[in-house]
C-alpha cells in the first residue's frame, strides 16, 4: 500500500460515518430526563417541556 | 597478475607574465591554461606558454571543488582541471553559476554546474536533437522529450586552469535550456558550431562524496530548472487511492442502507384547527378525535434492542411555521427525551422571480433509545397572526411518523469532502513546486504566458 496513513485516515472516516449512520447521531438537542408517564398522559398541558416556545423564525423573504 | 593502474602525471611549466607555477594536467588535450596566481590566459600549445589574454579579475574565486581533485562519477575517476564562471544578464541582473571541467585520459571531459547549491552532472553528446519550434518549442533526444525552459546569452566572466577549446574572459555563446526533470538539455551556439549536452540533476552530497571533500556541500536554495519534483508519484497515486476510497465509501453508505433495519412503529395525521385544538385523523379508519393543543399518542413498541428513533413531521404550512414540543416517554419506566424542532415553509416572488424558504418536512433523530412501550406527547405551536386565516378552514395538516432504527448517512458527506482532503493538499504541494520551477524560465509559470526572468546553469 503507497499511501498508509492515508488509508488509515480513510478508514477512520468511513467507519465513522458508517458507525454514526448506524446509530443514527445527529446534531438536534434531546435532552433525557424521567417523568411519571401516568401523570402525563392523565394531563399532557401540565408537563413542562424543556424546547417549548423555541421558535425563532417569524417571516418569510 | 593485473597491470598497475595508469597514474596521470602532472606537468609544471613557468607563467610568462608573472613567473608563477602553471601546472598542465590535460596533456596535449588542452589548448588554454590560466594561471592560477595572475589569471592569465596561456596557450598551452605553445612550449614556453605564450600569453594570450590578461584580465585582472576584481577578486580571486575559489571554486567549491579545489583545482587538481579527484573523484569517482560513474565509477570512474576524474580530476578537476578547469573552472570558470559564467553569467546572464535579465533586466539588469547578472546570474552567475560555475562550472567544473573533469577530465580522464580514457573517458574524456565531464562538466559540474553549480548554481545556489544545485549541481548537475553534464556530458555532451553527439546525436542532434529533434528540436520543434513552436510557441513553446520541445526537443526529443535518445527517447526522451524536453520542454523548453530558457535562452540566453551566457558570459564567461571567470576562469581558472586548462581547457580543451580557446577561452576567454568575456566571451559570449548563446545557450538554450530544455528540461526533462532530472534532465536538462542544453545548447551552447557560437559562430558555426553548436554543442548539444546533457545534465543530469544531482545532489550537492553525491559532489561532496565523490571528491571526498571536507564538510557537507551547501544547501540549495530555491527549486533548480531540472530539479526533481519531490512529489509527482504522489500525486497519481493518491489520487488513485482517493477514488478507490470513495467507492468503498459509497459501497459502505448502500450496505448501510441494506442492513439497517428500518421500521415504522407509529404514524398519524393531525390538524391543528386553531386556538390550542389539534384534531387527531387515524390512518386506519378509525374515528377522529379531538384532543388538547398538548396531546399524548397512542402507545408504540420499540422491540429488538436498542436503537435509534426518527421522529417525522409532514406539513401542509404555507408561508408560516409552526414550532413542535416532543416528550417521547417510556411509558413502564418514565425514561423520557425531550426535543423540539420547528418547521417553516415561505414561498412567494418578487422582482428576482419566485422563491421559497425553507421546508414543510422535519426530523429529529435520537439515537440510543432502549427497547420498550413508549408514546410521543407533543405539543405544537403556531403564530397568532394567523389564527383568522386558519379559522377560515385553512388550518395546517401534519403527519408525524416514528421510525425505529433508521440512520443518518447525512455523515457521508463530510466524510467524502474531509476524504479529498490529502489528495488536494498533495496536489497543491506539486503545483507550488512546479510554479517555482518555471517562474524562472521564459515563461513565467508553469500555465502562464511567456516573461523573461531567471537564471540558468550552462
Amino acid at each position: 500500500m503507497k499511501h498508509p496513513m492515508f488509508a488509515l485516515y480513510a478508514m477512520m472516516l468511513i467507519g465513522g460515518a458508517s458507525w454514526l449512520d448506524y446509530k443514527g447521531y445527529s446534531f438536534s438537542s434531546v435532552n433525557q430526563t424521567r417523568t411519571d408517564p401516568r401523570s402525563v398522559r392523565d394531563n399532557p398541558g401540565a408537563y413542562r417541556p424543556i424546547y417549548s416556545g423555541y421558535h425563532r423564525y417569524s417571516g418569510g423573504k | 597478475m593485473a597491470a598497475a593502474p595508469v597514474v596521470p602525471q602532472v606537468k609544471s611549466l613557468i607563467c610568462p607574465n608573472c613567473g608563477g607555477t602553471v601546472t598542465l594536467r590535460g596533456y596535449a588535450q588542452s589548448l588554454n591554461v590560466v594561471c592560477e596566481h595572475c589569471t592569465s590566459v596561456l596557450d598551452a600549445r605553445t612550449p614556453t606558454l605564450s600569453v594570450i589574454q590578461q584580465f585582472q579579475a576584481k577578486q580571486k574565486i575559489q571554486p567549491l571543488i579545489p583545482l587538481g581533485s579527484r573523484g569517482t562519477l560513474h565509477g570512474v575517476v576524474f580530476e578537476h582541471i578547469g573552472f570558470q564562471v559564467r553569467a546572464i544578464v535579465v533586466e539588469g541582473v547578472a546570474y552567475r553559476w560555475t562550472e567544473y571541467l573533469l577530465y580522464n585520459p580514457y573517458h574524456g571531459y565531464r562538466y559540474l554546474s553549480e548554481y545556489e547549491g544545485h549541481w548537475n552532472d553534464i556530458k555532451t553528446i553527439q546525436s542532434l536533437p529533434k528540436v520543434a519550434q513552436a510557441a513553446r518549442p520541445s526537443a526529443v533526444v535518445g527517447g526522451r522529450a524536453y520542454k523548453h525552459f530558457q535562452s540566453a546569452v551566457a558570459n564567461t566572466v571567470y576562469v581558472m586552469g586548462e581547457f580543451p577549446w580557446q577561452v576567454r574572459v568575456g566571451e559570449s555563446v548563446n545557450t538554450s535550456d530544455f528540461v526533462s526533470p532530472p534532465f536538462m538539455l542544453s545548447s551552447e551556439k557560437t559562430q558555426g558550431e553548436t554543442v548539444w549536452s546533457i545534465g543530469e540533476y544531482t545532489p550537492g552530497s553525491v559532489i561532496w562524496s565523490a571528491f571526498k571533500l571536507q564538510g557537507a556541500a551547501p544547501a540549495p536554495r530555491g527549486v533548480f530548472s531540472n530539479q526533481p519534483n519531490p512529489h509527482p508519484g504522489t500525486v497519481g497515486s493518491i489520487w488513485k487511492a482517493f477514488v478507490m476510497w470513495a467507492a468503498l465509501m459509497l459501497f459502505a453508505l448502500i450496505a448501510m442502507g441494506v442492513v439497517r433495519r428500518t421500521e415504522t412503529v407509529f404514524q398519524q395525521n393531525y390538524t391543528f384547527a386553531n386556538s390550542g385544538q389539534s384534531v387527531a385523523v387515524p390512518f386506519s379508519g378509525q374515528k377522529t378525535k379531538t384532543a388538547d393543543a398538548a396531546f399524548v399518542t397512542p402507545v408504540f413498541d420499540l422491540k429488538g434492542q436498542t436503537s435509534n428513533v426518527k421522529v417525522e413531521i409532514s406539513t401542509n404550512l404555507t408561508n408560516d411555521w409552526a414550532n413542535f414540543s416532543f416528550a417521547l416517554i417510556n411509558e413502564q419506566t418514565g425514561d423520557t427525551y425531550d426535543f423540539g424542532k420547528e418547521v417553516s415553509y415561505y414561498s412567494g416572488s418578487d422582482s428576482d422571480g419566485s422563491w421559497t424558504e425553507g421546508d414543510r418536512k422535519a426530523s429529529v433523530t435520537i439515537p440510543s433509545v432502549p427497547p420498550g412501550r413508549y408514546y410521543l406527547r407533543v405539543e405544537p405551536e403556531m403564530d397568532d397572526e394567523n389564527a383568522a386565516r386558519r379559522l377560515t378552514g385553512s388550518g395546517m395538516s401534519y403527519t408525524l411518523t416514528v421510525k425505529q432504527g433508521a440512520g443518518n448517512a447525512i455523515y457521508f458527506l463530510p466524510a467524502f469532502f474531509l476524504l479529498l482532503i490529502p489528495p488536494i493538499l498533495s496536489s497543491m504541494r506539486v503545483m507550488k513546486f512546479e510554479n517555482e520551477r518555471w517562474s524562472e524560465s521564459d515563461y513565467g509559470s508553469q500555465f502562464g504566458t511567456s516573461s523573461s526572468s531567471g537564471g540558468s546553469d550552462d
